[in-house]
């Protein structure tokens, strides 16, 4: 009877503190207003937060903070006051597509909100799109990089509501570059001819394996073979030392690391043939957190992170990089991560939708809300943001899609390792041809 | 309990186990042989845990996955906080086999009385109870353990060290057998310290339980709780006895567990619980020989699944073969039948 008492207070105590970490930052930025006391008007973000995903969702929500802290310092909107609208879709953990539908449901009801930053994963932004949609509100994501979230044939059934009316954009370039960016790289810049492929069974992970290995096989390379573990196994060994004696040169990793690819990676390297060779995964495993960052890649695959590059479906190069680097690590304390300064972005491409629409002369939520919507995608609007400057095509693509690619390196961080920069590579908007999903 | 003498149908069983062995052995190749029996005593071990219980008291203790959960989380806790031990490999063998002492001792004796603590709490109150109410205590129970465990290390995955270096015990090169090629290679230190480490747990809890007097007593309150008690046995203790083994084997799988896959996390013990459980009714629930087999059934099943590419069909190749031994051996490969208690 003690025992369960102790387990309820338990319980309760981990919903305090859950409750807390949400509720925090919206009153904290809007301590920092500079312009006086204005009339309040939100940006939510909903994005994977706690466990396993923090190296995901933190950096990323903390690159939104930044932008609204900064906005109300420089008394971006005079008369209102930017506040943050926090929700979290990791449950046990781990990012839950249920969460994220429950959370986007209660951003859409807050009638102060009138854009938002993310999801982070596609799948969670499969069950988003369509709620968002229904109730006109943007959505802007900087890292889901699912083609079919944007691409007509797809994303006809998310945009059921108002099929005319692009509620969701996002700035990371899809996987219609990613996968293939990613093939090519092994190909050409990693030397490997021949390459194991290990997907995740996700929407995300499915979908940067097939155009990976479509991308690699025209290269001129071999796919030994495909394997698919959902996000419930906990061993690896037995598919790796299946595709032992098939001595592939590589291994892409088609996943993220919370739904199992680190785990696949640290067992992976246990298996004779494996113990060297070259590991490669999108942006799912390429987090950029150091071995200190609960969850992250080469905090769960330690020494096994050694000789692993991924791709981050976003610029690296930002303009002016330093200041950014500079403000992000005096508010937070830690790097930026992968999707910080994109995030960043996306809030600056809603609170310039707010200011648009506040100059046209509407003040009303609603009427802001609808044109923060309706000004991302409308034709010639280009965006200012810390990115370089931004544009949207008709289904919600960027126009000017990057990937940045970065190695891991051990001996970083005093022996804790992290990822390098590589380099980068501009892409064009694969989809810009496309016309409207009528 | 029962089924333990080593007359004939022990020699049978022990035939037909050895049979299924070499054709596994044959069919997969040396080092997913060496694989499957690793994952095989992780399950073997957790499975004994249920249906010891089960036996003794006729509870599916659903708490147990948890119970092994939190035998991971220590083990951890001992490896990186009091021995401070990072992601490397220790070369020197004496060293090693010291380190796995510390923590196995502890972590065994430390889970047995969080199991006799969870006994004489949520189970001996609700002992004469109706059936679904231990049942769903036990259900509790895992929760308050998932939750304090949450609350403890938080929800990330925990990495744990590798302390294993890979040292190369046993090599068997390939080979044709009569037109089948059987791969060799060569069995990592890890597999085979833990494969010996699981299999010797198990083979002195045989002996414990057929060959002592506590080992007695809990067979005959297995067989009749009221006629062991006038008989002189003290069923308070032999039950908490009981719960002591299950609880300390869940907390050696919970430390194989941890070091050979690397990496734990609060909710691990669902899944693996739920295979374990699996593999408790696959051998025949009450049966302890019947809950190792079905272990090894389970992780070879598994294997072969990935060997064969068919990964993702992996859960439902093992469900399938565990309705199909109920459907035609309602009680287990080794059960008995239970008659109306069950």
């Amino acid at each position: 009877m003690k025992l369960a008492r102790i387990g309820v207070l338990g319980v309760s105590a981990a919903l305090v503190f859950a409750a807390c970490s949400n509720s925090s930052p919206g009153s904290s930025s809007g301590a920092g207003a500079s312009g006086g006391a204005g009339k309040v008007i939100k940006i939510g973000t909903e994005l994977p937060m706690s466990g396993g995903e923090t190296a995901n969702g933190v950096p990323t929500q903390n690159g939104v903070k930044l932008a609204i802290d900064q906005a109300n310092a420089q008394n971006l909107l005079p008369g209102w006051t930017l506040q943050l609208n926090g929700q979290d879709d990791a449950v046990n953990g781990v990012h839950d597509a249920g969460q994220g539908g429950k959370n986007m449901t209660s951003l859409v009801n807050d009638p102060m909100v009138v854009g938002e930053v993310g999801p982070f994963n596609s799948g969670v932004a499969q069950v988003e799109i369509p709620i968002a949609n229904a109730a006109g509100l943007l959505m802007c994501s900087p890292a889901n990089t699912n083609t079919g979230l944007t691409y007509p044939p797809d994303a006809k059934q998310y945009r059921t509501t108002n099929p005319t009316k692009i509620s969701y954009v996002r700035l990371a370039a899809p996987d219609s570059i990613q996968g293939p960016a990613g093939a090519d790289y092994v190909y050409n810049d990693l030397g490997a001819k021949s390459v194991y492929i290990l997907d995740d069974t996700e929407t995300f992970g499915v979908g940067v394996g097939d155009s990976f290995q479509a991308e690699f096989v025209k290269d001129g390379g071999q796919v030994v073979k495909r394997d698919s573990a959902p996000k419930s196994t906990t061993d690896y060994t037995p598919l790796f030392t299946a595709v032992a004696s098939m001595h592939p040169a590589a291994v892409y990793l088609a996943g993220t690391t919370p739904t199992g690819m680190g785990l696949a990676l640290k067992q992976g390297r246990t298996v004779s043939g494996f113990e060297t060779i070259p590991f490669m995964g999108p942006d799912g495993v390429a987090d950029l957190g150091d071995g200190n960052t609960q969850g992250s890649t080469i905090n769960i695959a330690g020494q096994a992170a050694a000789n692993v590059s991924g791709t981050v479906a976003g610029i690296h190069d930002i303009p002016d990089a330093a200041k950014f680097q500079t403000d992000y690590k005096a508010a937070f304390g830690a790097d930026p991560g992968a999707y910080s300064a994109i995030a960043y972005a996306c809030a600056q491409v809603i609170i310039q939708g707010i200011k648009a629409a506040v100059a046209a002369g509407t003040t009303d939520y609603a009427g802001i809300r609808e044109a923060v919507r309706a000004g991302a995608t409308a034709a010639g609007n280009k965006f200012d943001t810390i990115i370089g400057s931004v544009s949207f095509d008709v289904n919600g693509d960027t126009t000017s899609p990057y990937m940045s690619f970065y190695k891991t390196d051990l001996t970083l961080n005093n022996g804790v390792g992290g990822w390098t920069w590589v380099k980068q590579q501009a892409f064009t908007d694969p989809n810009a041809s496309a016309t409207l999903a009528p | 309990m029962a089924s333990l003498s080593l007359r004939s149908p022990a020699l049978k069983s022990t035939a037909i186990i050895v049979a299924a062995l070499v054709v596994a052995f044959l069919l997969l190749g040396f080092p997913q042989f060496m694989n499957a029996m690793t994952l095989g005593a992780i399950y073997a071990l957790i499975a004994l845990g249920y249906t010891m219980v089960y036996g003794i008291i006729e509870l599916i203790n659903f708490a147990h996955g948890d119970v092994f959960m939190v035998g991971a989380f220590a083990s951890l806790w001992i490896l990186t906080t009091p021995l401070g031990l990072l992601d490397r490999p220790i070369n020197d063998p004496i060293q090693l086999t010291g380190t796995l002492v510390i923590v196995v001792v502890p972590v065994m004796i430390f889970m047995g009385i969080l199991g006799v603590v969870i006994e004489r709490f949520a189970y001996r109150p609700l002992r004469h109870a109706p059936r679904l109410a231990p049942l769903i205590t036990a259900i509790g129970v895992s929760f308050i353990l998932q939750n304090i465990i949450q609350v403890l290390f938080g929800p990330s995955p925990h990495p744990t060290p590798q302390i294993f270096p890979k040292f190369d015990l046993l090599t068997i090169g390939s080979f044709n057998l009569f037109g089948l090629d059987v791969a060799g290679g060569t069995a990592r230190g890890l597999n085979v310290t833990m494969i010996v480490v699981a299999l010797a747990l198990m083979g002195i809890l045989q002996l414990f339980v057929g060959r002592t007097r506590l080992g007695r007593a809990m067979r005959s309150t297995a067989q009749d709780r009221e006629a062991a008690s006038l008989m002189g046995v003290d069923i308070n203790q032999t039950i908490a006895i009981t719960f002591f083994i299950a609880a300390a084997l869940a907390g050696a799988g919970g430390m194989i567990y941890g070091l050979y896959f690397g990496s734990v996390q609060f909710n691990l013990g669902f899944y693996t619980g739920l295979k374990a459980f699996t593999a408790a009714v696959l051998g025949g629930i009450g049966n302890t020989v019947g809950a190792a087999v079905g272990g090894f059934v389970i992780a070879f099943i598994e294997v072969a699944a990935a060997q064969a590419g068919y990964n993702r069909w992996s859960e439902v190749a093992v469900f399938t073969v565990l309705i199909l031994v109920l459907v035609f051996r309602p009680s287990g490969l080794f059960g008995q039948a239970l008659g109306e208690r069950a």
